[in-house]
């Protein structure tokens, strides 16, 4: 009797997904060899469509380690888009797999982020060390006195550096799942192969990145080849750099009237203290260069110098602390119970104070326009400084009201303590390269401002970021923040903020956010915490802006803030920061629904301010979204970012056609032409709605064209952007696309004539990264003298850009 | 090829780039409000910069195309492009081009060139342009050799050969798994579930355009990755058919073998061929690849040379009360069987009629339908399945064929000795788990009807 063995086999027997192994079926005939468990089965084979490889070679890049075979020591194509007559053998050994422009989201780019934290570790620690070294440096030197307002007297300097602060937070290698074998889960299972050789695939998954997207161009040194881009952060390493420039610490220890730090150090204080209550905006350009008493230094002469605070409050002179105080008890009893937002003390201030405004102005009459403006400065403050910060802040800020003595003392760890973690970019790559291959003389005619060359104040420096200076501009707000004693080696140090200050710094982030200096821009970010901290308010600072409110920390910074990671390889942590901008400007939107205040006090908005307010809030939050659209797009979750971008429609309405064909142009490069049509459809009866407007029709066009594109129809592509440039001849796009479409259609010569043709005749459009990128690329598969022309571009170039144009584009390296 | 020649003594260069698609270039928006320090200059700064969308600066994907940055990676079944352009970098003429482009593999030597026919001169700074395609059909390492022929001015024959190698990868990794769905009730015509895991093992986002299986002869095909909502096809994947980087995506086919087919339950026997996948997909702007599975090749379930399925039997049934199924007996061998019921009650379930029955002789490939009765004593399996009643009857019919197999064992082996089966007490236990694994290897959200188990194996026992 088999009855006990027969229960352990029979699992086996009826189990009808038993995976089943072809090979070893015998034969065809079952009934009498085959084992039961053939009976019912059901097959699991993994169809290995090509092999298994031996080696692991993900991608040709990777592949010159590899040796040749003999015969093929002349060149391979591994890692060269582009095989180089003889002569210049040289220049293709450089893979061009590091080029910096990266327009290819189709491309795995988690090599090239591995490749970048790595990098960025490295750096990071670097410049760590040197920060802590050179703040010891600076210990005994410190120079103070920059930025004396009243509350940083009553501190001891802070010297300590926190070193934990500045230690960088570990990178992340966010790929280790790719290498594990997937297709294993099953049972060994036969592999049926379509050819013959089998190759297993595994390995080859890490080798297969290719440097994308996040790649910042600076920290191609070290593997693309060497472009003498001045600013990378390795350079940071060089002792000369990591110090305050020898120029700088001059400007600062010389003493005397003609100091031009003293003279900067006026036009820049001065005008803080003053535009800090009226529009910052409105005050700075004419600026009278000889220099001040230094005003800035008491409170009391500030508010002297602010001359509608002093008329809404007469006390204030005397004992302008009081004066919010004062409102607060009257006002706050109703307020306290239904005010759940920012600060219930204060929010009484300006409303109080907008009261007796509207009494001095039916008084005036009109008779002074200076008041009507004050009052709708004071609104448009309010409008956009509103924030809504954390419980905790929150509650801080009140008590900093109440108490008359602003900041709690032992609180420094919620106050910010930022200094510049490096100085001086100052660097030219295109004279770099222009020295390199065109020789001194040609570099010397190169002429751009740098932050020496300009005036030493937001004049100069707005000069500077229009002429595309940004390295020197970036200079130029250290300089500024220098005099603000919040320079190099001064982070961790107590300091105040002002709204110039702040203002500086985003310029100063915004600028190597566009310079694509994105770990300068997290280390300087770094000692601000995540912008929700005490002094980073209006409210902090009752004696300077007394019955101000809200955030000093202008938004754009905070947008800035929050889209930083994601070129960090930590696009998670950048999403999550733009959620918590995305709730706050919901919640503001709301509360302005509501017809209250932005931070959700009792407000005696008026109606025309609630709709500007409105406004300004609804393109915020569109902002936003877009940040975050960008951001998913980057990460390549394409359904979020359709979805997100989807949602921006509602809030801009005119911005219609263009998000609808930029989704359609997602799926294109997700390569679902299917669905782009649908959304190009989508824009052409978007267009046929709206008047004809040329513009739109471009629009169209040029959705065709790329669906052309799409289906390998190189020629009906470039009939169709032939077509946009009868209606708009100067359209770069379609002029450059056009040229891009005869390469493939095999007419190098052709489109090489056209895009030089366009460089040559209108620079300002054509100067641009893609084009020339393109344009050196054709020249590269033109000739062997690829390198002469390119210089002459360099030459062109010198002429017109600034200094942060990215040279890479050139390919000179 | 000669290596060591020296470089410069060429008067034509050649060169290669590989021509994936273009890329959409993308800016890198940094915004900032009028009130704040840089005023409209940001705003400025990006409404003139040409590679943003004007009246949407902020939107990152641009319009403008820039051409690829390096050789990327090639997978099998896309098309391998090639710009092949020969320069003439010196300053006299040059006669009688020939330039030809081989790809070799592993196996093969392949011509790509468009023409094989000889330029006649080529000026100074002009060039012979070519545009190669093939579409990858191997794996592994390939190599382009480019060969480039001329004469001098001064006749001087002059030949050089160039080789640009790169490896091709696997894109996909594709598993397939069967399933047989035994229609339970109403005849020997079986559906094969077929479930097809396709992994995207590039490094790229992966558009999956076209999924499906080409049956092989026997079989018609039914997709099941669709969903009828609203009169709408839609697609059980979602919205977006996109596959990311080692993401997975399982594809369920159903199978049914063609009437002519069907009928005869033994015609299906052993190792078929269902059929093979055919996946096109696409990524990059439209970038296109596609691939064809080997056969798939599938082991038809075995019934032995006896098969037997439920005709009919009720859903429920009382206690004690005598109830009706009826069985179909189908001969899968190629013999003539002498058929002999025995029936054997178990403690709970008792078979009305006369066991030991000769059922008559049953020719290859015919059936014999079977009615039979019997009744129930006990409950006790109830309390372990939901649908005891059903479980139960594949229970006893189970032994049934058991019992039919050791016939069909003694008449087919001719050996009055060797092949008796004893029938073991089965425990229910088994049927239990042959059901729940029937059920749980289905799933329900595929908007398939479950394929039924009734009918076992026979068991062999020596």
């Amino acid at each position: 009797m088999d009855s006990e063995e027969a229960p352990a086999q029979r699992p086996v027997t009826l189990d009808i997904t038993v995976d089943d192994v072809i090979r070893e079926a015998p034969s065809p005939e079952p009934t009498s060899q085959v084992p039961a468990k053939d009976y019912l089965l059901a097959q699991g084979e993994s169809i290995d469509l090509g092999g298994e490889f031996a080696t692991p070679q993900a991608d040709s890049s990777a592949s010159p380690l590899e040796s040749l075979m003999d015969k093929l020591n002349d060149q391979m194509m591994e890692s060269v888009m582009i095989s180089d007559s003889p002569n210049n053998s040289e220049e293709e050994d450089v893979a061009p797999i590091d080029s910096f422009l990266d327009g290819d989201p189709n491309e795995e780019n988690e090599g090239n982020t591995k490749y970048d934290t790595d990098e960025q570790a490295k750096c990071l620690t670097i410049t760590t060390e040197i920060e802590v070294s050179t703040v010891q440096q600076n210990e005994d030197s410190e120079f103070k006195g920059t930025d004396e307002t009243n509350i940083q007297e009553h501190f001891p300097p802070c010297m300590s550096s926190h070193p934990d602060r500045l230690s960088p937070s570990s990178p992340k290698c966010e790929e280790p799942t790719l290498e594990k074998g997937t297709h294993l889960k099953e049972e060994p299972v036969p592999v049926c192969t379509i050819f013959s050789q089998g190759k297993h695939p595994h390995s080859l998954i890490p080798d297969g990145f290719q440097p994308t997207l996040i790649k910042s161009p600076s920290f191609s040194l070290g593997s693309g080849g060497g472009t003498d881009e001045a600013v990378t952060p390795s350079k940071l390493t060089t002792p000369l750099v990591c110090q305050p420039s020898p120029s700088l610490s001059k400007f600062f220890t010389d003493n005397g009237q003609t100091n031009p730090a003293s003279d900067f150090f006026d036009s820049f204080m001065a005008p803080s203290s003053f535009i800090s209550v009226s529009n910052p905006n409105a005050e700075i350009a004419p600026r009278p260069k000889t220099p001040k008493t230094p005003i800035a230094t008491t409170p009391e002469h500030q508010l002297s110098s602010l001359s509608f605070s002093t008329l809404s409050v007469p006390t204030a002179n005397s004992a302008h602390v009081s004066v919010p105080t004062e409102f607060t008890e009257k006002h706050l009893p109703p307020f306290a119970q239904t005010v759940p937002a920012l600060s219930q003390h204060l929010p009484s201030a300006p409303s109080s104070q907008s009261q007796p405004f509207n009494h001095l102005q039916a008084v005036f009459s009109g008779s002074d326009d200076a008041f009507a403006k004050a009052i709708s400065l004071s609104e448009v403050d309010r409008r956009h400084d509103a924030w809504l910060p954390s419980e905790e802040i929150r509650k801080s800020l009140i008590s900093v009201a109440t108490q008359q003595y602003g900041p709690a003392y032992g609180e420094t760890n919620r106050l910010t303590m930022p200094g510049l973690k490096f100085d001086n970019l100052q660097g030219d790559a295109v004279k770099d390269l222009m020295l390199r291959f065109l020789g001194e003389q040609a570099a010397m005619k190169r002429q751009v401002l740098t932050a020496s060359s300009v005036e030493q104040s937001f004049v100069g420096l707005q000069q500077l970021i229009s002429s595309k200076n940004w390295r020197a501009a970036v200079d130029l707000t250290g300089r500024l923040l220098t005099a603000h004693g919040q320079g190099y080696g001064k982070a961790g140090q107590l300091t105040s903020h002002t709204t110039n200050s702040l203002q500086l710094w985003f310029v100063r982030l915004a600028l190597l956010t566009k310079l694509k200096l994105f770990q300068n821009a997290e280390l300087e970010f770094d000692p601000f915490g995540d912008l929700d901290q005490l002094d980073l308010f209006y409210e902090f600072y009752p004696t300077i802006y007394p019955g101000r409110q809200g955030s000093m920390v202008p938004f754009s910074m905070r947008l800035l803030h929050a889209e930083l990671p994601q070129h960090l390889a930590k696009p998670q942590e950048a999403l999550d920061r733009l959620h918590n901008l995305k709730t706050v400007c919901l919640t503001i939107l709301k509360n302005l629904e509501k017809c209250l205040a932005e931070d959700g006090s009792m407000s005696s908005l008026t109606e025309e301010n609630t709709q500007e307010s409105l406004k300004l809030w609804r393109s915020r939050l569109s902002r936003v979204l877009y940040s975050m659209a960008n951001c998913l797009l980057m990460m390549k979750d394409y359904v979020l970012a359709v979805e997100v971008y989807q949602s921006i429609i509602q809030y801009e309405p005119q911005q219609r056609v263009q998000l609808l064909s930029g989704i359609g142009r997602i799926f294109l490069q997700i390569g679902d032409i299917k669905t782009a049509e649908v959304y190009f459809r989508d824009v052409e009866q978007a267009c046929q709605m709206t008047d004809v407007n040329p513009s739109l029709t471009t629009c169209v066009l040029m959705n065709r064209a790329f669906v052309h594109l799409s289906q390998n129809n190189y020629a009906e592509a470039h009939a169709a952007f032939i077509e946009v440039l009868k209606l708009d001849p100067k359209n770069p796009v379609a002029n450059n696309n056009a040229a891009v479409c005869l390469l493939y259609l095999g007419r190098l010569k052709e489109s090489l004539g056209k895009l030089e043709g366009l460089v040559q005749q209108d620079p300002a459009l054509y100067l641009h990264e893609s084009v020339l990128f393109n344009l050196t690329t054709m020249y590269e598969l033109e000739s062997s003298r690829s390198t002469q022309k390119k210089q002459a571009l360099l030459e062109a170039v010198a002429c017109r850009e600034g200094d942060s144009f990215n040279t890479q584009c050139l390919k000179l390296a | 090829m000669d290596v060591s020649q020296t470089k410069q003594e060429h008067l034509l260069a050649l060169k290669v780039m590989r021509l994936t698609k273009p890329t959409l270039f993308t800016n890198l928006p940094v915004t900032c409000e009028d009130r704040d320090l840089p005023g409209a200059l940001f705003g400025e700064l990006m409404r003139d910069d040409p590679s943003t969308i004007k009246g949407a600066e902020t939107l990152m994907l641009g319009e403008m195309l820039t051409l690829p940055q390096n050789f990327g990676n090639i997978f099998l079944g896309e098309t391998f492009s090639s710009y092949i352009s020969v320069h003439n970098d010196s300053n006299q003429v040059v006669k009688d081009i020939l330039v030809k482009a081989d790809l070799q593999t592993s196996s093969q030597r392949l011509n790509l060139s468009a023409s094989n026919s000889a330029m006649t001169e080529l000026k100074p700074e002009c060039c012979i342009d070519d545009v190669i395609h093939h579409e990858v059909k191997e794996i592994g390492t390939h190599i382009l050799v480019c060969a480039v022929s001329y004469t001098t001015q001064f006749g001087e024959k002059l030949y050089f050969r160039k080789f640009f190698k790169f490896q091709v990868l696997k894109p996909l990794d594709v598993k397939t798994k069967f399933y047989n769905a035994e229609s339970d009730l109403s005849s020997v015509t079986d559906e094969v579930f077929l479930e097809a895991q396709i992994q995207n093992i590039t490094t790229s986002p992966m558009f999956m355009e076209k999924v499906s299986l080409e049956p092989s002869m026997m079989y018609n095909v039914s997709e099941l990755n669709t969903v009828t909502l609203q009169d709408q096809g839609v697609s059980t994947f979602g919205k977006m058919s996109y596959l990311q980087p080692m993401d997975t995506r399982q594809y369920l086919y159903c199978l049914k073998p063609k009437p002519e087919y069907a009928e005869k339950a033994g015609v299906i026997k052993g190792v078929t061929v269902i059929g093979k996948l055919d996946i096109v997909w696409k990524t990059n702007l439209g970038e296109r690849g596609r691939l064809q599975t080997s056969q798939l090749q599938r082991m038809a379930p075995g019934y032995g040379d006896i098969r037997l399925s439920m005709e009919t039997i009720p859903d429920t049934v009382n206690l004690e009360e005598p109830f009706d199924i009826s069985c179909k007996i189908t001969n899968c061998s190629e013999r003539t069987m002498d058929l002999v019921l025995d029936m054997c009650n178990t403690s709970c379930i008792h078979w009305c009629g006369v066991s030991g029955r000769a059922l008559g002789k049953l020719s290859p490939a015919a059936s014999l339908s079977l009615p039979l009765t019997l009744l129930s004593s006990m409950q006790g399996l109830q309390t372990v399945y939901l649908m005891k009643w059903q479980v139960c009857a594949t229970h006893f019919l189970w032994r049934i064929s058991n019992e039919d197999d050791r016939r069909e064992q003694r008449s087919s082996l001719g050996s009055s000795l060797g092949g008796i089966i004893l029938v073991s007490g089965l425990s229910h236990l088994q049927v239990k788990r042959s059901r729940q694994r029937a059920l749980t290897n289905i799933h329900p959200s595929d908007g398939v009807h479950q394929p039924e188990q009734i009918t076992s194996a026979p068991q062999r026992c020596r």
